[in-house]
């Protein structure tokens, strides 16, 4: 029987998003093993282009599949595993992807690996490279029980080619309407942070920082940069250190300044996801073990509490040498 | 209304996995401390506010782990769960959630919750599947990343708002029984109060045995543990704080970056 890879587009608004064509490079590195042919399957119609790169396209066609629900999403995916009779299902993690990916595994007797970073083969096997130990050691997965589902993280693999050659696409028309989900509403607070978005030097706050009264430390180190602003991860956040318009990672902004400074971030990789592009990145932190090493050029390990009116010492003393 | 509360018990952020011998798990030294999953002890929290606001409500604690997860539970009915239970197993190896999943669903057998919280995902493992999984076998709706959460008893459905991508919101009714996978900004988890202290010390907690149903493996397997490949340079400066900052300084100048 022939592999078959089925791949669950990211949707928006009636679009499919970009990283819809991640899924599809990381498809096309399983199906360089096993020959695999790779399905799209896009719940609700498809606005833009009627194709996927690299993919044949599935669209499942229902009233009900507007926008995304997980009741919609997961009854789109399991009438197109029935279609497909997919050995993996690749979909992204995203708020909707880590929504309904451990159900439809659930439900098809399969398994479930989420937030994948990577995969490698030996031996004629694959396995699947996620992080875990809070962010601490990569853990590498395999499974002989399919189907597969597997959620990917953004960014993790590079777009496939989009000159590539689009495969047929199939319409099948059904009437999926959520049963136990009603009156879904969409909004968009007013997140927007024109410092932030602007900034050349990031100074970004973790838990670490300890308490509220450290913050102005934060600020102080700031203040040694031009174009600067401050940041801070989920956790810094969520006890009020940080506005959430300032909110760095998966679920927060993604930023890409000439200099991110991460302050007491231990690095989970939903932060990781919001500032790895940054060109220059330190990190100040107690923990040697911390993640966050892993992603920085230079690393300070150090109390918090000393390091930085230590940094802000210097760097005053060494503006006043060149005022002079 | 009848919540149950699935928490799991974590090890502090900064201890040190130690990876075994045959590379495919790793355990942590015996003096770490371990605490309640910081998102499961706001959806202990958030169970804890439904109550206030529909008296009569009962609040279930479980958790899956070896006997150190008592504590973690008996912290909870120090918050104002009602009981406790312990799901005990001491596989000191990776536990799949599609089991974890199925464990939860057999304990949930005949108890009729109306409500089942827990965090959206681990602070350790941040595999965020057994909340969804648990819901999907039990046939229920769920909804991850839940910002905000409110009961409409009288329709018989709760209305969640989840934290989308980029700074989106969702909200929607889900009908009852549901479950919700909360986000850690929905709420700010109290501190035991102490006559919920003292009424935690007489608290008993059922302890289930469930190493011996443990069924056959047929899930996915963690093949090999290993460090993290660096991303980057993660060049260390040594010395004293003040060499440090020095040293940082000049680098960073050197980048024209101060």
């Amino acid at each position: 029987m022939s592999h078959s890879i089925m791949i669950m587009c990211e949707k928006c608004g009636g679009r499919i998003l970009p990283v819809t064509y991640e899924l599809v490079s990381c498809a096309a590195l399983i199906a360089g093993l096993y020959n695999s042919r790779i399905t799209a399957v896009s719940p609700g119609l498809v606005t833009d282009a009627d194709s996927v790169p690299g993919a044949e396209l599935l669209v499942i066609n229902s009233p009900g599949l507007a926008e995304y629900t997980c009741e919609g999403w997961e009854r789109a995916a399991l009438l197109a595993a029935e279609i497909i009779a997919p050995d993996i299902i690749i979909i992204a993690h995203t708020s909707s992807g880590y929504d309904y990916a451990p159900r439809v595994a659930a439900l098809l007797g399969g398994c479930c690996i989420t937030s994948v970073s990577g995969i490698e083969f030996s031996e004629g096997k694959i396995t699947y490279r996620r992080s875990g130990f809070h962010g601490k050691l990569d853990m590498l997965y395999g499974t002989s029980n399919l189907p597969l589902v597997i959620t990917v993280l953004p960014g993790a693999f590079s777009a496939y080619d989009h000159r590539a050659k689009p495969g047929m696409t199939r319409f099948i028309d059904t009437d999926i309407n959520p049963v136990f989900t009603s009156n879904v509403q969409f909004s968009t607070p007013d997140q927007s942070n024109r410092e932030l978005e602007q900034a050349e030097v990031i100074i970004s706050a973790g838990n670490g920082i300890g308490k509220a009264e450290n913050l102005q430390m934060i600020r102080d180190m700031a203040s040694c940069f031009i174009r600067s602003a401050i940041a801070g991860s989920r956790v810094a956040c969520d006890k009020g250190w940080i506005e959430y318009s300032a909110q760095v990672g998966l679920s927060g902004k993604k930023v890409s300044p000439q200099l991110y400074v991460a302050c007491g971030i231990s690095g989970a990789p939903q932060h990781i996801t919001g500032m790895k592009d940054s060109k220059t990145v330190v990190s100040i932190n107690r923990d040697p073990e911390a993640a966050i090493s892993r992603y920085s050029d230079i690393c300070i390990i150090e109390e918090l509490e000393r390091f930085i009116p230590e940094f802000i010492r210097v760097a005053k003393t060494y503006r006043s040498h060149r005022n002079e | 209304m009848k919540i149950l509360v699935c928490i799991k018990q974590v090890p502090d952020a900064e201890s040190r996995p130690m990876i075994n011998q045959g590379r495919t798990w790793a355990g942590y030294a015996e003096k770490t401390t371990y605490w309640i999953n910081r998102f499961d002890e706001h959806a202990v929290e958030e169970a804890l506010r439904i109550r206030e606001m529909i008296p009569g409500t009962k609040i279930d604690i479980v958790s899956i782990g070896p006997e150190r997860v008592k504590s973690a539970i008996k912290r909870c009915i120090e918050m104002g769960a009602d009981q406790g239970f312990h799901l005990y197993d001491d596989t000191m190896d990776y536990l799949s959630p599609s089991l974890k999943s199925q464990l939860i669903v057999d304990f949930c057998h005949n108890r009729e919750y109306d409500l089942i919280l827990t965090g959206v995902m681990s602070e350790d493992i941040m595999s965020g599947q057994t909340g969804p999984m648990i819901a999907a076998r039990l046939g229920i709706s769920s909804a991850t990343s839940v910002m905000k959460l409110e009961v409409n008893a009288a329709r018989r459905c709760i209305r969640v708002e989840r934290e989308l991508d980029s700074g989106r919101r969702c909200s929607m009714d889900l009908a009852l029984p549901a479950l919700a996978a909360v986000q850690s900004g929905i709420n700010r988890p109290r501190y035991p109060s102490l006559s919920n202290v003292m009424r935690a010390k007489n608290a008993e907690i059922t302890e289930i045995k469930c190493t011996a149903g443990l069924p056959a493996p047929g899930y996915e397997t963690v093949e090999r543990i290993q460090d993290i490949g660096s991303v980057r340079a993660g060049l260390r400066l040594e010395g004293t704080t003040e060499e440090k900052a020095s040293k940082l300084w000049q680098m960073l100048h050197e980048k024209s970056l101060i």
